[in-house]
């Protein structure tokens, strides 16, 4: 609600200003304006397909990196020698802004969307790695000994401990996951494309229209925000048990990254 | 016959031996309590014991059989509560029992008889965050208690609990134990309360490579009045010739804590 308030102030600070021509037109249109660029956008109903094209790009690298990045991470948490494999590539990986690759991307698998799907594949796949691998390894000992001592079996220590500790560190990451999926699918179409959210901004951006650039921004903050607003509710429901936490997507990647680290320095003499 | 026979058991981290044949008996009903210099090795022992931690040599045998890996018979109370942190306290009191393939009712209804027994009404659907320390004790107890385990491993199970938490607590396991007819296995570092609450206490010789040195009779009928009894005059010899032994053995280590 306060959150709601202080936009508002704001938009209407910003309207103020641009009425009061203090603002130059050309280079930050008022508020209205934007809107009107947005509702031109669903007018004539073009956005659809371009929104279609960026939501197929993001959902695709979203549901293939989830998959990939999280079997590869329980089998490098499962089997060492993978993890010691795998360190040295998903360390520098984590480390360099990813999206410095799609110009290598839009080179390998052309302007379409496999490119872009690539791209948005390889944001999330290296955080979901993190994710899953730590959540394995970090798996609190206690828990097993208390499940083991009762009487549990593999599949209860699976049901029981691993999947319930894992789902909290994945759940986290995968809200981050989401807003990676959308970064990879507009940057790629920024860099070449013929459609998508970030064709258009491309198109705008090329044609110095503000309002449109503006307008296309708000489009993608607002989806991305859906989405990860979705997932949030998702995880409060899923983690009522748990109190006060920060959620394990709060906890800094470095910080996940050294636990990969730790556990590789120790397998290595 | 004894509840719980331990033979020359051995246990060794790499090439450092750990335990070097620790022999204990436990009699039926027997409450036995383990003290030792900390890091000797009696965590470990009780480990070995519940299957938890592999054996180099000897043999553990439970009524008279040879026990391997972790039997149904045995219950092992930790010394954090350990509670799953996403189960309410009747989920968790019931996961020995779903384990063992109770049907989900009957679990539910035999885990909320238990926590009433622990004196824990009205407490079923919280989570273990929403229980204070005590609670989250009497949660655990109920936790091993409710699959009717005849053998209770405990490793310092009351450490983390204030004075007086830990005197209530103390009062209604006793009862508990009476009533279950258990034998108990005691880890503790607290003399005082391995003499309140066993009827053996057994010291361990400093690490590496412990033994058991010396097992002290308690001679003081039950039920005990677990404040009373600390002036007792017998008690307090009885404490006494134990700490004597207790300190030449972490002389032996110079004081330190072995790395």
């Amino acid at each position: 609600m306060r959150r709601a308030g202080s936009l508002l102030v704001l938009l209407l600070a910003w309207q103020g200003a641009a009425e009061a021509h203090w603002l130059n037109p050309l280079l930050v249109p008022p508020p209205t304006q934007v809107a009107k660029a947005l509702g031109a956008l669903f007018q004539n109903g073009q956005i659809w397909g371009h929104f279609g094209t960026t939501l197929e790009e993001a959902l695709g690298g979203l549901t293939v990196g989830i998959v990939a990045g999280g079997v590869l991470g329980a089998a490098a948490a499962l089997w060492p020698p993978l993890a010691e494999l795998l360190q040295p590539a998903m360390t520098l990986l984590n480390a360099v802004p990813r999206v410095i690759l799609a110009p290598l991307f839009i080179i390998w698998f052309g302007i379409g969307v496999a490119s872009k799907v690539a791209l948005s594949f390889l944001l999330v796949a290296v955080t979901i790695f993190f994710a899953m691998y730590s959540g394995i390894r970090e798996v609190d000992p206690r828990l097993v000994d208390r499940v083991r001592t009762l009487g549990g079996t593999g599949l209860h220590l699976v049901r029981e401990v691993y999947v319930p500790s894992v789902a909290s560190w994945l759940l986290g990451s995968l809200k981050i996951a989401v807003g990676f999926a959308f970064t990879g699918a507009v940057v790629g179409e920024f860099v070449a494309s013929s459609r998508g959210l970030g064709y258009l901004l491309s198109f705008a951006q090329s044609t110095y229209n503000a309002s449109l650039t503006m307008a296309l921004i708000c489009l993608v903050v607002a989806v991305t925000y859906a989405l990860f607003a979705g997932f949030e509710r998702l995880e409060r429901w899923i983690f009522r048990w748990r109190e006060g936490r920060p959620t394990p997507a709060r906890v800094p990647l470095r910080q996940r990254q050294d636990a990969a680290s730790r556990y590789a320095a120790e397998k290595t003499p | 016959m004894n509840a719980l026979e331990i033979r020359g058991v051995k246990v060794a981290y790499g090439a450092r031996p750990v335990l070097d044949g620790v022999t204990l008996e436990v009699p039926l009903g027997g409450f036995v309590a383990l003290v030792g210099p900390s890091g000797c090795g009696k965590s470990t022992l009780l480990r070995a014991v519940a299957g938890l931690t592999p054996t180099q040599a000897g043999e553990v045998r439970l009524f008279g059989q040879p026990v391997q890996g972790c039997s149904p018979d045995i219950g092992f109370l930790f010394q954090e509560d350990a509670l799953l942190p996403w189960r309410t306290a009747l989920e968790n009191v019931a996961l020995g029992l779903r384990f063992r393939g109770a049907m989900r009712e009957t679990a539910r209804a035999e885990a909320a008889r238990w926590l009433a027994r622990l004196g824990l009404r009205g407490v079923e659907s919280r989570y273990p965050h929403e229980l204070s320390g005590g609670m989250k004790k009497r949660v655990a107890i109920a936790q091993v208690l409710a699959p009717r385990p005849r053998v209770l491993l405990m490793d310092e199970p009351f450490a983390s609990l204030d004075a007086i938490v830990r005197l209530l607590i103390q009062q209604d396991f006793l009862r508990l134990v009476q009533d279950e007819q258990l034998s108990v296995v005691l880890v503790t570092h607290d003399l005082e309360e391995a003499l309140l609450l066993a009827d053996h206490v057994a010291v361990m010789s400093a690490g590496p490579g412990a033994v058991i040195t010396r097992v002290y009779p308690v001679p003081f009928p039950r039920p005990r009045d677990l404040v009373g009894l600390r002036g007792d005059p017998a008690f307090g010899a009885l404490a006494r010739a134990v700490w004597d032994d207790l300190q030449r053995e972490v002389a032996r280590l110079g004081w330190e804590v072995p790395a």
